[in-house]
Formats: structure tokens, C-alpha cells, sequence
């Protein structure tokens, strides 16, 4: 339970940010500068002009009405920022190990750095590790300190192509092992329905948006332009008899053809997206076509922004999210409750872990 | 020899002990000085820089004035027993004051240049303000604090004006180098100034090669 009542004077406009969430996960999403960042530095402390209320669980970080405002370093809330922020003086051990305090539960270090993958990095300084290791090490030193709540504040796409999306398997094994509850600020509105229960979308400082994130869409596509709705599925991975061959990924009851490589042969849970722009959608059944993946649905909704239309079915026990040209979608009438196929390819799967 | 062996000695042990005692008060300053956006900050500043500017005998005269027996500082001291003017106690104190600025101002920007949302992030991962200083800014500005230690030294070795304000030039007791140096040229003893004058060049070419090495090494481990 997460309880914010926030204020706080920006540049060009307050933030002013009210909401109870009851989900332990919860992605936060909007536009750049909306204030998604400066409300997570509000909650971890290092905002001083910040006032309202913020509460985690039973414990009060914040409550200007009655005067308390806990310094950062009594908040216990582990902030992973965009760029990483580790301190270039120290090594990853160094970086991990900063916050874990003297009573630190035994292990903590070890799990951390078990469930960040970055054993091999431990050596190393900052400087020479590429941006999604830096995440990687920013994530375990949180988790280290035995946070009650974390922050985690997406790389933006534009800084870092290759970062996106790197660090949400991640933050799925983190949620799956040690249960700390967190708010994740995404442009992914396909990953926060993957990992989260619960979405806020923020617009120039305030809540346009919350509730779950399968809703969040029609506000993200109307805010943010650069938004991205993939669609993430995880579930466990058979791998082909042989390499080369396809796997298969149940999830639920259905089973979907995914590309394996040799190295990644193991099997297990996997997470796996699927960019809206590779699902096809078909108001006739679909025969004769290369796709592996064919299953029939219904239409949820249908949102127009633009020139795009944003479909969303349900087919094969998942909610998809395409992405037709508007004009697509009125030819093909493609309004809820229609009747539809969707036809995905093996190679539009992208493994994530 | 034995006289420039003791002159040497003297020089050094006050120019150290001068240093050590403006460190950590100049690494304080410094850090506040770095930090804090008060009013207050230029005025401040501008007093510290002071002993840069003014002409050193005018900061020796000032020192004089205060440490005098009627001086408002003088007093307390002589009612406590302890007695600086003319004394080597006298020397430390004209070169702590005349090295200070040179030691805050290279250790002000090494903390500056530090990303505030370093410091930010030590005190989210539960560190205290104290803390953070401890183990962030102080590494940090590792370089900034060796430089400033030894350009504080060095311009302690070479102290002279406010020195022999309030310190004299007594042989063995308050003539450290720069005097003696003086003292020599002035009574024609050339040649005995010069050997003072090669040692000066051996110990400052030492603390820069020193610094220029150690500062290297640093630079190496953490930004390559």
C-alpha cells in the first residue's frame, strides 16, 4: 500500500500528485517531463520542497501536517535512477555494498548480486560497464539495502537504444525473489502491464490515469508520443529437440512458437515482446499463411489516435495490443466485440530473458 | 652546515604542522563553501581569500595587533600563560593564516566538480550527512585535497612577510628558510644563501613530482 499526496513547485508547472495505490507494483507512466522523475525523488527524500504526505505500508516518510519528513537516508527506499548514479571511486562490490548496513541480513550481497547476474562484473569500476550492466549494478546496490519500497527510473530510449527493455527481466526476477514492493517508470505501456498491477499516467504534474494498466493505454496514446505498447509474455520455454528448431512458450494453456538461438537453449521461464507492429489482424480465418502463430479473438478496443489505430484482442488467454494505420481498421470494422484472427510470426518474438 | 641542517628542520617541522592544522579546518570551509547557496557565501569568501591579496606584512601587522598583550586576543592567551609572538609558535600560526586560501580553493572546486546527485544517492542509500562527506566527496576530491595540501605546504616553506611581523628572524628559534635566506644576502654571505636557495628547489621540485605522480595513478584507476 502506497499512499501519496505530494506537492512540489517545478519549472513549469506544480506537481501535484494524489493517489492510493494498493498494488505493490505499479508502473508510473506519461510523457517526458511530466514529473514521473521528480516524484520519485520527492518519495525518496531529495526533493526538500516537496510537501503532502507519502506513506509506505505503516511507515509515514512524509507528513508535512504533522511535521515529519524523514532525511533519505532514514526512508529505506532503494532508488535506482536513469542514469545509474554509481560512484565512479568505487568498484561494483564497492557500489553494492555502500548501502548494506552493518546488521545487514546475511546473504543479501550474495543474492543480489545472484539475482542481478553480475558476479563477473564485480571487479570492475564504472567507467568501463556498458549501460545496461550499470543498471544492473544500480538495481543490485538498491536491493542490498533491504529497501521498503523501490524506485526505478527507466533509461530513456533516446539516450540508449540498446538499454530498452534490458532491465525488466531483471526487475521480474527481482519482484519474483524478494518481494519489495516498487514503482517503475516505464514509456512501455506493454511492459508496465507485464510487471505491474497498478498504472498511474502523469501529465504536466498530475494523475490523468489510474488504475490498472491494461486501462492506461488510451491515456498513453494520447499523451506520449513516445509511448510503446509491446506486448510482453512470459511463461516457460521448451526448447527444440535440436538447435535451430523453434521453441515453444507456454503461457497459460497456449502455446506459441518462438526463435531459440544455440547459446540460449536452456529451458525455464523466459519472457519474450512482441512490437504491435508485428501482429497482423484478419477478419477471416487465416490458412495457407508462413506465420506459426495463429489464433482467433475477440476485439477489446479500439483507440484512434492519429493516423494509427491501437487494437487491442484477446486471443490465445492473452490481451494483444496491434498497431493498424486508422485506415486498416475501418475497412476491416474492426470495433469491440468483432470477430478477428491474429497471426504472429516465430521471428517478431524478442527474447528479453 | 649544521646551521643550515637546523634551519631546514625548522622550516619543515612548522610548515607541516601549519598544514595540518588548516587541513581539516580548510576541508570544512571548503565543503560548505562548495555547498551551501547562502547570502552570506561571497562575504565570506572574499574574507578567506584575504591573506592572498593584502600585502603580508599588513596581514603580520593585523596578527600583531590581535596577539599583543593589550590586544583583544593577546590577553586572553597571556591570562592563560601561553606566549606566541617571537616564539616558533608565532611562525606556525603567520603561515597557517597566509596558506590557508591556497588550501580552500583547490579542495572547493574538487567539491564542486563532484555530481551533487552523488551525494544525493550516498544519502538515499542510508548514509548521514556526515557519512556521505566520509565516503563520496571526500574520495572524490582525493585530487583536489592532495593538491591543496601540498600547495598550502609549499607556500608555508616560503612564508616571509607576515613571519617576520610577528615571529622576528631569531637564528634557531623562528628563522626558517626564507629569512635566513634574506638574513645571508643581507649580511654578504652569498654563498650560504645559495645552498639554502638549492635546497628550496630540491623540496619543492619533490612535492610537485610527487603530486604530478600520485595525482596520475589516481586518474588512471578511475577513468580508464
Amino acid at each position: 500500500m502506497i499512499d501519496l499526496d505530494v506537492s512540489l513547485p517545478l519549472a513549469r508547472f506544480p506537481l501535484r500528485v494524489t493517489a492510493k495505490l494498493a498494488g505493490d507494483a505499479v508502473a508510473v507512466l506519461g510523457p517526458s517531463g511530466a514529473g514521473k522523475t521528480s516524484l520519485l525523488e520527492a518519495i525518496a527524500g531529495l526533493r526538500p520542497h516537496a510537501s503532502g504526505r507519502i506513506a509506505v505500508g505503516d511507515a509515514v516518510l512524509m507528513d508535512t501536517a504533522t511535521g515529519i519528513s524523514l532525511p533519505p537516508e532514514r526512508r529505506r527506499v532503494g532508488y535506482v535512477p536513469q542514469d545509474a548514479c554509481l560512484f565512479p571511486h568505487l568498484d561494483v562490490r564497492g557500489n553494492v555494498r555502500f548501502g548494506m548496513a552493518a546488521n545487514a541480513r546475511a546473504g543479501i550481497f550474495d543474492e543480489a548480486v545472484a539475482i542481478l547476474q553480475i558476479a563477473p562484473l564485480l571487479s570492475r569500476f564504472p567507467v568501463t560497464l556498458s549501460g545496461g550492466e550499470r543498471q544492473r549494478v544500480a538495481l543490485a546496490r538498491a536491493i542490498a539495502t533491504e529497501p521498503r519500497l523501490l524506485l526505478l527510473d527507466e533509461p530513456l530510449a533516446a539516450v540508449d537504444p540498446e538499454l530498452k527493455g534490458k532491465i525488466l527481466p531483471y526487475l521480474l526476477r527481482v519482484r519474483e525473489a524478494l518481494r519489495i514492493p516498487f514503482l517503475y517508470v516505464t514509456h512501455n505501456a506493454g511492459e508496465a502491464r507485464a510487471v505491474a498491477q497498478e498504472a498511474v499516467v502523469l501529465r504536466e504534474g498530475t494523475v490523468l490515469f489510474s488504475g490498472p494498466p491494461d486501462d492506461a493505454l488510451r491515456s498513453m496514446s494520447l499523451v506520449d508520443p513516445e509511448a510503446r505498447f509491446d506486448n510482453v509474455l512470459a511463461g516457460s520455454l521448451a526448447a527444440g529437440r535440436s538447435a535451430g528448431e523453434t521453441g515453444s512458450l507456454s503461457v497459460g494453456s497456449t502455446r506459441f512458437a518462438v526463435p531459440v538461438e544455440e547459446h540460449e537453449l536452456r529451458e525455464g521461464r523466459a519472457v519474450f515482446s512482441v512490437a504491435p507492429d508485428d501482429v497482423l489482424v484478419s477478419t477471416r480465418p487465416l490458412e495457407g499463411i508462413s506465420a506459426r502463430n495463429v489464433h482467433p479473438g475477440t476485439v477489446i478496443s479500439r483507440e484512434i489516435s492519429g493516423a494509427t489505430a491501437w487494437i487491442r484482442v484477446a486471443a490465445g488467454g492473452i490481451e494483444w495490443t496491434a498497431r493498424l494505420t486508422r485506415g486498416a481498421a475501418d475497412e476491416l470494422a474492426l470495433l469491440p466485440g468483432a470477430t478477428v484472427w491474429i497471426a504472429v510470426k516465430t521471428h517478431a518474438f524478442r527474447r528479453l530473458s | 652546515m649544521s646551521d643550515d641542517l637546523s634551519i631546514l628542520l625548522l622550516t619543515l617541522r612548522v610548515a607541516a604542522i601549519a598544514t595540518l592544522l588548516i587541513l581539516p579546518l580548510g576541508i570544512f570551509a571548503a565543503w560548505h563553501l562548495a555547498r551551501r547557496r547562502s547570502p552570506g557565501r561571497t562575504l565570506i569568501e572574499t574574507l578567506l581569500s584575504l591573506p592572498l591579496v593584502l600585502p603580508p606584512t599588513a596581514v603580520g601587522l593585523l596578527l600583531l595587533e590581535a596577539l599583543r598583550k593589550s590586544g583583544p586576543i593577546g590577553r586572553l592567551l597571556d591570562q592563560a600563560g601561553v606566549e606566541i609572538l617571537f616564539t616558533w609558535k608565532a611562525v606556525v600560526l603567520a603561515t597557517a593564516v597566509m596558506s590557508f586560501p591556497l588550501l580552500v580553493r583547490p579542495v572547493r572546486t574538487a567539491f564542486e566538480e563532484i555530481d551533487p546527485r552523488l551525494i544525493a544517492m550516498g544519502r538515499s542509500l542510508g548514509s548521514g550527512p556526515v557519512a556521505v562527506f566520509r565516503r563520496v566527496a571526500l574520495p572524490l576530491a582525493w585530487r583536489g585535497i592532495l593538491a591543496g595540501t601540498l600547495l598550502a605546504f609549499s607556500r608555508a616553506l616560503g612564508e616571509f612577510g607576515a613571519t617576520i611581523m610577528i615571529a622576528g628572524s631569531i637564528p634557531g628559534r623562528t628563522q626558517t628558510m626564507a629569512l635566513a635566506i634574506f638574513q645571508r644576502t643581507h649580511i654578504g654571505q652569498d654563498e650560504g644563501a645559495m645552498r639554502l636557495v638549492g635546497v628550496t628547489v630540491v623540496i619543492a621540485f619533490a612535492a610537485v613530482w610527487t603530486t604530478e605522480i600520485l595525482t596520475r595513478r589516481r586518474a588512471q584507476r578511475t577513468s580508464a
